[in-house]
């Protein structure tokens, strides 16, 4: 490996997201379309602790 | 003089006043204005004939229509000023109703040609632009729409598409459709194939099958019952346009391991048995292998957990030819050894099988087969063996530790066989449990449901719930009530109402329902056309679906008969979205936010099953109401809806319309809470629900928490839900976890380089990292 190659090692490389949408995962968030992003970022956590 | 006439491309052509002759001729046959004339011309026996008269009259208004042109200067008119000046001549002419039809045709050209740009355009899009950039592009996020097939694939769909639009949907449904009131999906299906189907892989792996390609005998081993799996899902695959679900994957591949662990047991004592009295195979093989066979004709075989009656008469009748120490010495052995590498090949058959179903192709490469596989009911020591390894390789993650996106799993949960502390698999369930805490999958479907449980007959497997896909649920059958089972059945298609569009429309509750009505009645209008499209085909158009008898009753087919009467047992859905923004837009309040809305949202769900139900009856078919998930609609009806009523709080004010009854992603909510209003809908949604949970955190790090949410699921009557927490990965070092701007493993930040000794380094403490190739 050069130098070079060592420097760029990782460069421009993404982490991976998986998420479930409509019951199926896909590869990454990027491959979502447009709403269905809108819909991932708007998500909140729903409060697990406590009894039920 | 008029000498050329310039088209809309903006060529010129040679002027041909025939041209313009035949289009008025269209016209005049259209309105019949010229019929009288034609009857008292024939009535005098006038030698001309009626062309004659329609030409020759279609002639005086073209020469009419040159002389208007002439007149206005025009030497080089276009194709708009020349159609003006026809109508200007008809009308002129006294010829009222023919200028009413030349305008249609005129209308009807524009739409046309305005429908081929259209596609023209779209195509365009497809060619040109890259998935980042067109949402066209990924509307499905399971196909790759960079790639040459997943391009090709999309020119297909989109050129379907308009063609069905145009010329074979009912103009109602196909305005309805383009206007956003409805959705059918999978229009680019529409004269090809049903949804999707349940596969009995019992059924199909008996006497062998054949793909299409090939003849596949009858698996024999562990391995080839789950690589014959993965082949059926893909076979079956380009017969549907929707998901392939195995209901009884517990059950079918147990059979795989009985096989396989009778081999083994076979092989080892053989081993034992030459090791113990030092002779050659030759003779105690066939020995063995005789008695084997002897005691399998009565019934006695070598099982995984050994059995009293095989052990016992396997000793007494080797002991007739050696000792019987040395019989029981070598059983001993052959069992310990047949168990672990029945466990190994098992193990080594999920893992295939995962791979598979994830790197198969389907529609030439563009997506893998969409697969779920059901399992947990079954109690056999074999099926347990299946399903540990199957979660285990999951857990694992594939090659380089990447999530597995398929099969979809669905754990099946049970009182008294998986979900209390005591039950048969219940170890299963908790280590289901841990490994959807990593991977999200399985997700999990609750038996006990009562409208689930309404089906249950112990001891058939073909009456326990299964869910495909994303949520489709197909059991009941009003149409032939002696088939409400699973297997082999599968839904015909579907199509979606825009609920918020008509509470905006109507404002208020009561013109609601009136409006929902004819929506209902609409789309049922639509299933039922589709479906007649549907039933005209015959098996040979479904090789493997109804050829290899895998939908049910299609076994009795011939290759040319008609599959029309087997597409009874299948299932019409009528789903919904937005029901969120409905309530909020006829209440101020989403269910969510107020215990009104949430009554009102039961109310309106439960009107359109009772819809679904009264026309099952009516009808002698399967109408079922489906609570749509909508990947690609979410964002349809939302940005129509926003062109025609504006930005509204709560209704249209954001990117998308919330996935059918749920509760809004954004709301604040527990965990408890939002499955407690959710579980009634899913009561009443007979073709398909789920719910899900967003868990904050590492969930693998609470596990107790993950469980208690499953069980109150349970507890709650959801039919299908899931867990959701972030899965991230580093393809750099392979961490596989929550990420947020660097990786924990690596301390690598989002797309910055990283030295490769430091990755080198880490190796040393994880060994299981992938080796990344990808210098970019």
């Amino acid at each position: 490996m050069s130098e070079k190659e060592k420097s760029l090692y990782g460069e421009g490389v993404g982490f991976e997201r998986i998420r479930r949408i409509t019951g199926y995962l896909v590869g990454t968030v990027d491959r979502f379309n447009n709403a269905k992003r809108a819909e991932v970022a708007d998500r909140v956590k729903h409060g697990c602790s406590g009894d039920a | 003089m008029i000498v050329s006439v310039k088209k809309r491309d903006g060529r010129e052509m040679p002027f041909n006043i025939e041209k313009i002759a035949d289009a008025i001729v269209k016209a005049f046959r259209a309105s019949g204005e010229l019929d009288e004339q034609i009857k008292a011309a024939q009535s005098q026996m006038n030698l001309l004939g009626n062309d004659d008269i329609l030409n020759s009259t279609a002639l005086k208004v073209s020469a009419e229509v040159v002389s208007l042109l002439e007149s206005s200067g025009k030497t080089t008119p276009d194709i708009e000023e020349i159609q003006d000046a026809v109508e200007k001549a008809l009308t002129e002419g006294g010829f009222a109703d023919t200028v009413k039809s030349y305008i249609l045709y005129r209308a009807e050209r524009t739409r046309v040609r305005e429908v081929n740009t259209r596609l023209m355009h779209t195509l365009r899009d497809i060619t040109f632009s890259s998935a980042k950039e067109s949402d066209l592009k990924r509307e499905n996020a399971n196909i790759d729409g960079d790639t040459a097939m997943g391009t090709m694939l999309k020119y297909g769909s989109e050129s379907a598409k308009h063609f069905y639009t145009m010329m074979m949907l009912k103009p109602e449904h196909s305005r309805a459709h383009s206007e956003g009131d409805i959705h059918i999906h999978d229009l680019d299906f529409y004269a090809l194939t049903m949804t999707c189907c349940q596969i009995d892989l019992i059924k199909l792996f008996k006497n062998g099958f054949n793909t299409g390609h090939g003849h596949l005998r009858e698996p024999k081993d562990i391995r080839s019952y789950a690589a014959l799996a993965a082949i059926a899902i893909q076979s079956n695959q380009n017969d549907q346009h929707g998901g392939q679900a195995v209901p009884n994957f517990d059950y079918a591949m147990a059979d795989g391991v009985r096989i396989t662990y009778r081999k083994a047991y076979l092989n080892n004592m053989v081993k034992a048995l030459m090791l113990l009295t030092g002779k050659e195979e030759e003779e105690i093989r066939p020995l063995v292998k005789k008695l084997h066979e002897e005691m399998a004709e009565m019934g006695m075989v070598a099982t995984l957990v050994p059995n009293e009656r095989f052990a016992q008469s396997e000793a007494h009748e080797l002991s007739k030819t050696f000792s019987l120490e040395t019989a029981m010495h070598a059983q001993k052995f052959a069992e310990k050894q047949a168990y672990e590498e029945t466990d190994k090949a098992t193990f080594q058959a999920m893992e295939a099988f995962v791979h598979n179903l994830n790197s198969m192709h389907s529609r030439a490469g563009a997506q893998t087969p969409f697969s779920s596989i059901n399992y947990g009911m079954c109690t056999d020591p074999e099926a347990q063996m299946v399903m540990r390894n199957l979660l285990l390789t999951t857990e694992e993650g594939l090659g380089g530790g990447e999530t597995a996106i398929f099969p979809i799993q669905i754990f099946r949960v049970k009182a008294g066989v998986s979900l209390n502390p005591g039950d048969p698999n219940y170890e299963l369930f908790k280590l289901a449990c841990r490994v959807s805490a990593k991977r999200l999958f399985p997700n999990f479907s609750f038996m006990d449901a009562p409208y689930n449980a309404a089906y249950y007959k112990p001891g058939h497997p073909e009456t326990e719930i299964a869910y495909m896909g994303c949520r489709t649920r197909v059991i009941g059958n009003t149409a032939r009530p002696e088939n409400e089972i699973t297997f082999g059945r599968g839904n015909l298609s579907f199509t979606s109402i825009n609920l918020p569009r008509i509470a905006l429309k109507m404002k208020s509750i009561d013109l609601f329902y009136k409006e929902l009505d004819r929506m209902l009645a609409l789309v049922r209008d639509q299933l039922l056309e589709r479906m007649e499209v549907q039933s005209r085909k015959r098996v040979k158009n479904f090789p493997f679906l109804m050829g290899q008898g895998i939908w049910i009753g299609s076994d009795k087919l011939g290759w040319n008969d008609e599959v029309r009467e087997v597409l009874k047992d299948g299932t019409l859905s009528i789903g919904f979205i937005g029901l969120a923004e409905t309530l909020v837009a006829l209440t101020g309040k989403h269910h969510g936010e107020s215990e009104a809305s949430h009554k009102l949202g039961l109310e309106i769900v439960q009107h359109m099953r009772e819809f679904c139900d009264r026309e099952s009856e009516r009808l002698q078919l399967n109408f079922s109401l489906f609570a749509t998930p909508a990947e690609g609609l979410s964002g349809r009806f939302l940005r129509m809806d926003k062109k025609l009523f504006g930005v509204i709080p709560g209704v249209t004010d954001r990117d998308y319309y919330t996935n059918s009854f749920h509760v809004p992603v954004y709301y604040k909510i527990s965990a408890f809470k939002k499955i407690e209003l959710e579980a009634p809908y899913h009561a009443l949604t007979n073709a398909g629900h789920i719910s899900y949970i967003e868990m904050d955190g590492d969930p693998t790090q609470n596990l107790d928490a993950f469980e208690k949410i499953v069980r109150f699921m349970a507890k709650s009557g959801i039919g299908y839900g899931s867990i959701n927490h972030p899965v991230d990965r580093d393809p750099v070092c392979g961490f596989v976890g929550v990420i947020n701007d660097v990786c924990p493993r690596c301390g690598r930040a989002e797309g910055h380089a990283i030295d490769p000794q430091k990755i080198e380094e880490l190796r040393k403490k994880f060994p299981g990292m992938p080796a990344f190739l990808g210098i970019r």
